[in-house]
């Protein structure tokens, strides 16, 4: 049953490179036609190394396609020769070991230039919170003079204030969000009513209205009851986890691969629901409650909207995201920049840490829950 | 033509675990071998190994008289059929079969004409065009079986394919493998821990333990001539009665000692001891249950029991009991063969009296654990 | 044996074609500055053209193709003289039914309601009878006081609701006030003060309130008169009524779910869905900055104005109409969304695969590097980038210290249409990447290796094991998950509005709403509205209603469209 190779692969390969070695000879003309330009020398040099990547690119496909034509003839040759063994084993290698080591290698090439992508703002961050000559925006990274001169200015502002607010909202809805989400989703886990599915369309629908409507009659409500601007921190926890018994789903999830046998069973010993809720379910859900909790932890030190709305330009009742946010308008930004690069790392520092000794629970909540479809 | 041939192979994984050890076997054209034993014994790996998705880490196979080690899977010309069916759950059973045909670039025409004719030799035209996740297990097992069946490959390998039916669907479809068998012309190689699937179904069975291969013998040869204690207690249910003995030799005419009793190696069994020349000595007797049968009255010849439970099988009724000094006998007794006063005197704590016959005796070394008239090196 | 359906390929086959037009207007917008020689293309356009003639191309192909099999196959099962079985293809029209279905059911059950209560009055004893007006009384006649009292209690509660403040708001409902602010003489201070009268707000809220207390009153109500008729069936059967203690103990036990429920259900009615009705009501009234109900103007019903408003083509004061600027930002929320949800999906997935490969070392070093992007709160990520990459930001300097481009021109990433588009979507995948990796490498993990053996047995290459096992594997697994992404993204605010606040400006397309960006969706479009200076809230709730509006059909044509191509063939 062995046929014969078709050419066609490696000639689509000697093509591709053969093309990319052409775009590296365009490239290094528009090189040279930058570099004559003193303003836009550096774009020459760049498209100089494109080129220059280019073309040896395109000069590796080239001989890759031309070592898979040899090999394809050889083979061919193997299979009409009737060596079937020789044959097998020249395939098999063909596929993994030369190219496997020709794509790994491109694979770490990428995943080396992904890391840094995705670190880079933050180190950018890191560094520019220690500048201190001077606080405005500028075009350049490392600072020419190291300091902890914005950390201390950050004593000096309503930053501590802004602090202390978003981390009590984010300690009380760790706590009761996590109590209202667990609850929804081990009823509707665990118990069959006859409004059961419609509950759960009937948030389904809900959900897709934007939060935000519901904004505006929420703030003149809590004005009225004296929960704004100043107040701004209860209005918030009120507002947070009121409607979180929304985000059930990934809860949900959990609970649903948690055999019901295990229920019934202490069920038959005599155990009430309740029972069964505190003495056998809940200790099984460790990773799902750490999860909650940590997600109901983070997501204050994030919101920005509803915060916004809420304290409405009142620095006493801002959370961190409003707060460092007013320092980057305008007026402020010039004098605040550093500042806010400095709140930013204490902000983010901390949850950051927390983040990744719980991490395990994190991907563990995501992957188990979140797809269960 | 598409014998397999099995020299010297062996598995060794990196940590140094020894999976197979040195196996050796022929497999005929169009033979039925099945690899049976429990878990862990290396009979998958074996399976692998010819499939060509285990590395073959010593040793030839040979395929037809090629050696395959080097060749990759699809240019072995084999198919497989796997335990959890491994059914593509997003393409329809129709292309779940035409998969294979389809990489081999034929022309859509002679796809549907073969895939037709499978469906239809397994019952599953009606099928053919949902997706596995809408069919029963019997089904979906069909469904895999087409699967290998369409490429018409010279040699059959079926790991495990029953173990995820019920019992009763396990039944039928054993039932439907026999007849596939007598329809396909193909080598089958076919893996299962379960002792009666390997006895019904094969023509050939290699029982294996701990990646040596115990036996290898027709369903037959490895009943009636178990080499070794493993085999005599593997196969057979339920288990053959295993228990220590003396052999005497009195002249030529052989007994055996135990629980207080003589029991004379009658027969053809006393003449081949005589043959082999076994000399009187300590033993492990083997008897298996249904040949042991209930003596009307004690005699120098039978062994008295007490009977402990009695498991009323509807033909027949399973009787455990214990000798004197607590080891334990089952025995099986026809109901038919019982008068209704004798059933009912069949009750926890009855004392009963039991012999056998010299042809239904094993004898098995307390050591080396083989039997002492039958054995083989493998 | 069925045919294979050809509505599938052929509805590819028409969107490809229609895209294959477009694509023709794109390309002549490229091809006249070409042949005439003047003016330059548009970037917008290269963009338009090749995302239409790629996608165009793609589905007309795999249309055709598809369409030729399908044909093919169904010449030889025909010519096989195999059974045929029909297949039956939902239809709009079975939609259509499902509907009025429904709406049938509801009457019914309604119907059903009314004939049971007269029954239970005909049927039932003198305590059922009086219990009809004094609720509660039957249970406290039969012995089950704790009942009795709590619906004894909450008539009482309503009764006395409606008659000091239900009727007076209930009232004021239909012409949300009538007295607006005034200003009057004050004696005491000689001066004139003004004096706040009639508050719409509060009518409008409490209005509602009152009819949510009605609407609980009736099923209360409703529930009583059934707990007679209950409670009379098992005395009639000789069985004993639940006590007290034994209400006490259900509700930890067979009914612990309404007492799990009932928090999180309040908080739910109370801050989700009462604020939801509010704000739907809003929209047939002229609520806003000037009109907020108490200190300004009081505000009124207006009926369908706003939405005629909203959906007339017609310029309003200094600006383009409501209904261009609506299909204006609605089609660049859709485009965002579409590109948003699919880069992040497939980049996510390939990232996953690509650390998941069989020969790559520190795996957990790598995802540990993306993971750890999650956990920074996104509003410092998206600010601080938001300035990285303005003019006078570290990337341009860095770009001009690298004399890669000119001190006089640094690149507008903000001020440019185009460009902040593609920032945008950019960025977001930058943010997005890590989760999808996680949930993309949760799900490799899971596929079964079998799937793989049976594959490399029938000669499949890695390339085609990825093609026809991995990605239809993901695919079919993640779904759902696509589609709450893609409503998510077009209620993603803080993407946009921390990365440009809806910059550039889009003059063109500013309404009297206000001002309107490039980069606006339409939520952050209803930001700006209900926060500008003008606070037209009544506009942000009809922009709301209509946010819900296109999530809601896409959500329906996505569920109704899978599932049912899915059993199409399971259906015999």
């Amino acid at each position: 049953m062995m046929n014969k190779k078709k050419f066609t692969s490696p000639i689509i390969e000697m093509l591709i490179g053969a093309l990319i070695a052409a775009l590296g000879y365009l490239a290094f003309k528009r090189g040279g036609y930058y570099y004559k330009l003193t303003a836009l020398t550096g774009r020459g040099v760049v498209f100089y190394i494109l080129a220059a990547l280019l073309a040896l690119g395109g000069l590796a496909v080239i001989v890759v396609g031309i070592t898979s034509l040899l090999r394809v003839s050889r083979y061919n040759a193997l299979v009409e020769s009737g060596d079937r063994a020789a044959a097998s084993s020249l395939d098999r290698s063909m596929g993994i070991k030369a190219k496997r080591a020709l794509s790994n290698t491109f694979i770490y090439v990428l995943l080396v230039i992904i890391s840094v992508i995705w670190l880079i703002p933050f180190i950018c961050i890191i560094l520019q919170s220690f500048r201190v000559e001077s606080t405005s925006p500028v075009g350049y990274i490392v600072p020419q003079q190291w300091g902890l001169a914005n950390y201390k200015n950050l004593l000096n502002t309503n930053f501590p204030r802004w602090y202390l607010n978003t981390f009590i909202i984010a300690i009380a809805c760790a706590v009761l969000q996590t109590v209202i989400v667990l609850c929804m989703s081990y009823v509707l886990s665990r118990f069959r009513f006859k409004l059961r599915k419609p509950l759960m369309q009937f948030m389904l629908i809900l959900g897709m209205f934007p939060g935000m409507l519901s904004m505006i009659i929420l703030y003149r409500v809590l004005k009225d009851l004296g929960m704004t601007q100043a107040n701004a921190v209860p209005g918030l926890i009120l507002v947070y986890i009121a409607s979180s018994g929304m985000g059930y789903y990934i809860s949900k999830g959990f609970f649903d691969t948690i055999p019901k046998s295990l229920d019934e069973a202490a069920r038959m010993d005599g155990a009430t629901r309740a029972q069964v809720l505190f003495k056998i379910i809940l200790p099984l859900s460790k990773p799902i409650i750490i999860y909650t909790i940590l997600t109901a932890f983070m997501a204050p030190w994030a919101d920005f909207v509803f915060a916004r709305y809420i304290s409405l330009n009142n620095p006493i009742g801002m959370n961190v995201a409003v707060g460092l946010n007013t320092w980057l308008s305008k007026d402020q930004i010039d004098s605040m920049y550093t500042t806010f690069c400095a709140g930013g790392v204490v902000v983010a520092l901390p949850v950051t840490i927390l983040f990744m000794l719980l991490q395990r629970y994190y991907v563990e909540g995501v992957t188990g829950g979140a797809v269960k479809g | 033509m598409a014998s397999v041939k099995l020299t010297n192979v062996k598995k060794i994984y990196d940590n140094n675990v020894v999976a197979v050890h040195d196996f050796n076997l022929d497999i005929k054209d169009q033979e039925f071998v099945v690899f049976v034993g429990p878990s862990g014994c290396g009979k998958s790996t074996t399976l692998r190994m010819i499939a060509g998705l285990e590395d073959i880490s010593d040793g030839t196979v040979e395929i037809d008289g090629e050696v395959v080690n080097d060749l990759q899977p699809k240019d072995r010309n084999i198919a497989m059929v796997f335990q959890n069916y491994a059914l593509y759950p997003h393409m329809s059973v129709y292309d779940n079969i035409a998969f294979s045909l389809r990489l081999q670039k034929m022309p859509e025409d002679l796809i549907f004409n073969k895939v037709t004719n499978v469906a239809e030799i397994l019952g599953i035209t009606d099928y053919l065009m949902r997706k596995p996740r809408a069919l029963s297990g019997g089904q979906r097992q069909r469904v895999a079986i087409g699967r290998a069946m369409v490429r018409d490959s010279k040699v059959f390998l079926m790991d495990e394919p029953l173990s995820n039916l019920d019992a009763k669907l396990r039944n039928q479809m054993r039932a439907e493998i026999i007849l596939l068998r007598q329809k396909l012309n193909t080598t089958f190689i076919y893996v299962t821990h379960d002792q009666t699937e390997a006895m019904t179904l094969g023509d050939r069975i290699v029982i294996m333990k701990d990646g040596y291969i115990m036996q290898v013998g027709s369903p037959a040869e490895v009943f009636e001539k178990p080499e070794n204690l493993f085999v005599a207690e593997f196969i057979g249910a339920p288990k053959m009665n295993i228990v220590p003995a003396e052999l005497v030799n009195a002249n030529g005419a052989y007994q055996v000692k135990l629980f207080g009793a003589a029991i004379p190696v009658d027969g053809d069994k006393g003449a081949e001891l005589a043959r082999a020349r076994i000399p009187g000595r300590k033993v492990l007797l083997g008897v298996r249950p249904e040949h042991i049968v209930l003596s009307k009255e004690a005699s120098a010849s039978s062994i008295p029991v007490t009977l402990e439970v009695n498991e009323m099988m509807g033909s027949e009724l399973h009787l455990h009991a214990f000798t004197d000094d607590g080891t334990r006998i089952i025995f099986r007794v026809p109901t038919i063969d019982l008068t209704a006063s004798e059933r009912a005197g069949l009750v926890n704590g009855a004392k009963l009296n039991v012999t056998f016959e010299g042809k239904v005796m094993h004898f098995f070394d307390p050591e080396t654990e083989k039997n002492l008239l039958y054995s083989h090196e493998y | 044996m069925s045919k294979k359906s050809i509505v599938s390929p052929i509805a590819r086959i028409v969107l490809g074609l229609i895209l294959a037009a477009v694509f023709c207007i794109f390309a002549a917008k490229l091809v006249d500055p070409w042949i005439n020689k003047i003016g330059t293309a548009k970037a917008k356009d290269v963009i338009w053209s090749i995302i239409t003639l790629i996608a165009g191309a793609v589905l007309l192909i795999s249309g055709i193709a598809e369409l030729v099999r399908s044909l093919h196959f169904n010449r030889m099962v025909t010519n096989s003289g195999m059974q045929v079985k029909k297949v039956k293809h939902a239809t709009i029209g079975d939609f259509f039914k499902k509907i009025g279905a429904w709406f049938a059911n509801a009457g019914k059950a309604v119907a059903n309601e009314f004939k049971d209560i007269v029954q239970t009055f005909r049927n039932g004893d003198w305590k059922t009878k009086l219990s009809f007006l004094v609720m509660g009384f039957g249970s406290i006649a039969r012995g089950q006081v704790l009942r009795g009292i709590l619906f004894l209690l909450f008539e009482i509660v309503f009764i006395v609701y409606m008659i000091f403040a239900g009727v007076h708001w209930l009232s004021l409902l239909p012409t949300l006030g009538t007295k607006g602010p005034s200003v009057v003489y004050n004696e005491v201070l000689d001066q004139y003060v003004s004096q706040y009268n009639d508050n719409s707000f509060k009518i409008l809220l409490y209005g509602v309130l009152t009819i949510f207390f009605i609407i609980a009153f009736i099923y209360t109500w409703r529930l009583n008169v059934k707990q007679n008729k209950i409670s009379e069936e098992i005395l009639r059967s000789g069985k004993p009524l639940k006590s007290g203690k034994d209400d006490l103990r259900s509700l930890v036990d067979d009914k612990f779910h309404a007492t799990l429920l009932a928090l999180p259900l309040t908080g739910i009615i109370i801050f989700t869905v009462l604020p939801i009705i509010f704000m739907i009501l809003v929209a047939f009234t002229n609520y806003d900055g000037a009109h907020d109900g108490y200190y300004n103007n009081l505000f009124t019903w207006v009926g369908l104005k706003n939405f005629n408003t909203m959906l007339s083509w017609k310029a309003v004061g200094g600006g383009q109409s409501y209904a261009a600027t609506f299909g204006e930002i609605l089609t660049w929320t859709l485009i965002w969304a579409f590109f948003a949800t699919f880069t992040n999906y497939f980049l996510g997935m390939f990232v996953a695969m690509m650390i998941n490969k069989k020969g790559i070392h520190f795996k957990k070093v790598w995802r540990t590097i993306l993971v750890m992007t999650i956990a920074i709160p996104q509003f410092i990520s998206l600010l601080y980038v938001s300035k990285m990459f303005a003019k006078n930001g570290i990337v341009n300097g860095t770009l001009i210290a690298l004399k890669i481009i000119d001190k006089s021109k640094p690149i507008p990433f903000w001020e440019d249409p185009t460009l902040a588009r593609v920032m945008v979507i950019l960025i977001n995948i930058w943010i997005g990447i890590p989760y999808m990796m996680l949930i993309s490498t949760g799900i490799l993990m899971n596929i079964p290796a079998d799937l793989y053996e049976s594959a490399k047995i029938d000669g499949a290459s890695p390339w085609q094991q990825y093609r026809k096992i991995t990605l239809p594997y993901m695919l079919f697994i993640t779904g759902p998950y696509l589609l709450t992404s893609f409503t998510g993204n077009m209620n993603n605010f803080n993407v946009i509005y921390l990365l440009t606040g809806g910059a550039p400006a889009n003059s063109a397309a500013s309404t009297a709403a206000g001002t309107v960006g490039y980069t606006d969706l339409l939520i952050t479009w209803l930001f700006k509205i209900a926060t500008g200076a003008e606070a037209q809230y009544y506009m942000a709730s009809v922009i709301g209603i209509m946010v819900f509006a296109v999530v809601a059909v896409i959500s329906l044509i996505v569920y109704n469209l899978l599932p049912s191509i899915k059993n199409e063939e399971d259906f015999q």
